[in-house]
């Protein structure tokens, strides 16, 4: 390891194109046994989130495989409490964690191929 | 005052589709179900209503994200119908509605009803269990497992809500007959009405005021067999699984808690203890120890295969 520079973990995760324009998926890219992380599909932006809401530590999201989004698709909302976070930022503006974000994922994509970055264990 | 339970809740949904897809899939059964919601029965008629959080004939909305909008408690009787209101005319509001029922505002903001209760009569075996020394609750031949048994919920039992002031709320009710079962110290009570021997219909956990709402509600099930069962279906199915299975300390219940489109946890429950007026309420600290005897997490189908 190069001091200074954080060992990052590579896992593939799907291709833009399985992914619904406007709509969510979760994702288990390190065998969790449930989906650990969730990426929202805006046009040709991808934005991926750790599935753990900030107001009960490590709190899967969705209500359902992949339902993270409202019925208007313009906000990430935890099923738990009807948390409601900015799709932009990951901002709770309403809710028990209001204030506080969503852990942002980094994303990379290669000829569409979706990728997360992740820390090495 | 003879107040029973819960006859129903009222939510305000962002998505009718999602909850209805839900309910259903939970167990209860859809009445008068339109795109614009309706009501989502137990066995016992007791049931949760949906309708889209624009309609204009709910009750207003909380303020947070709680999209709960009305509890409604059933009551013995007419006479017990009078006494609540003769009470709580006493210091607020309380509107007649066209049904008959009563309407006012409890101390923290929720909007509660009160109706003669439309809960009909279960006549149901519970779940039915062999242990050596004790008779047979089923006799030879009777076989306890079914795959593909029809599980539904039976009555709406318990409601919890988040409340800035745990100490007020519980007051309030108190003046309508409830009784505390028992208190976590640092969330609140579990409060029993006069009208049920459930341990509690009603427990209130203070929160900051942003929080306000409801944390979760339950059905209870016919043992802790339906419970696994249904939960197991659930998680089939693609829902989330919050918590559980596992069962209560306080109250004994089995509990396995799911997220749910309805901005709050829903429950499958089962086996609830009874408690009547010589009972003295247990207050312990709350903690992940005391709020549970154990847990337990769901996992795919497994077994040690072959020889």
């Amino acid at each position: 390891m190069v001091a200074g520079r954080p060992v990052k973990r590579r896992v593939h995760l799907c291709h833009i194109d399985e992914l619904p324009d406007g709509g969510s998926r979760g994702f288990d890219p390190l065998c969790a046994g449930q989906d650990t992380m969730f990426v929202v599909r805006s046009g040709d932006r991808v934005r991926a989130w750790r599935d753990a809401c900030p107001h009960i530590n490590g709190a899967p999201m969705p209500w359902r495989k992949d339902a993270y989004l409202n019925a208007a698709r313009d906000r990430i909302v935890c099923a738990a409490h009807g948390a409601q976070f900015d799709i932009e930022t990951g901002l709770c503006v309403l809710g028990p964690c209001v204030g506080q974000r969503l852990e942002p994922l980094e994303i990379t994509s290669m000829c569409g191929a979706l990728y997360v970055e992740l820390a090495a264990a | 005052m003879n107040i029973i339970g819960p006859d129903s809740l009222l939510f305000g949904v962002d998505d009718v589709d999602a909850c209805t897809r839900y309910l259903c899939d939970y167990g209860l059964e859809p009445v008068g179900v339109t795109a614009a919601g309706g009501a989502f029965e137990a066995l016992d008629g007791t049931s949760v209503i949906i309708r889209h959080k624009d309609d204009a004939g709910l009750p207003p909305a909380l303020g947070t994200a709680s999209m709960l909008r009305k509890t409604v408690y059933g009551v013995a009787d007419g006479a017990t119908l009078a006494a609540v209101g003769a009470e709580l005319r006493r210091d607020r509001e309380v509107r007649t509605l066209g049904d008959g029922s009563l309407e006012c505002v409890d101390d923290m903001g929720f909007v509660i009803g009160f109706q003669v209760t439309v809960r009909r009569t279960l006549d149901l075996p519970g779940e039915r269990i062999n242990a050596p020394g004790a008779p047979a609750q089923r006799p030879a031949n009777r076989v306890a497992v079914d795959e593909n048994a029809v599980i539904r919920p039976r009555t709406l039992s318990h409601v919890v809500y988040f409340v800035p002031d745990a100490a007020a709320a519980e007051a309030f009710y108190l003046r309508l007959g409830f009784r505390c079962t028992d208190r976590f110290l640092g969330a609140g009570p579990f409060l029993r009405p006069a009208g049920s021997l459930d341990h509690h219909c009603l427990f209130l956990i203070q929160t900051p005021p942003f929080m306000k709402g409801c944390e979760h509600f339950t059905f209870h099930l016919g043992g802790p067999t339906e419970l696994m069962q249904a939960g197991t279906r659930f998680v089939n199915r693609g829902y989330q699984s919050f918590w559980g299975p596992g069962r209560h300390k306080f109250g004994s219940n089995w509990f396995w808690y799911f997220n749910s489109p309805l901005s709050c946890h829903v429950e499958y429950d089962a086996d609830m203890d009874l408690h009547d007026e010589s009972w003295t309420a247990r207050e312990v600290p709350i903690s992940a120890d005391a709020s549970q005897l154990f847990l337990f997490a769901h996992r795919e189908k497994w077994s040690p295969g072959g020889p």
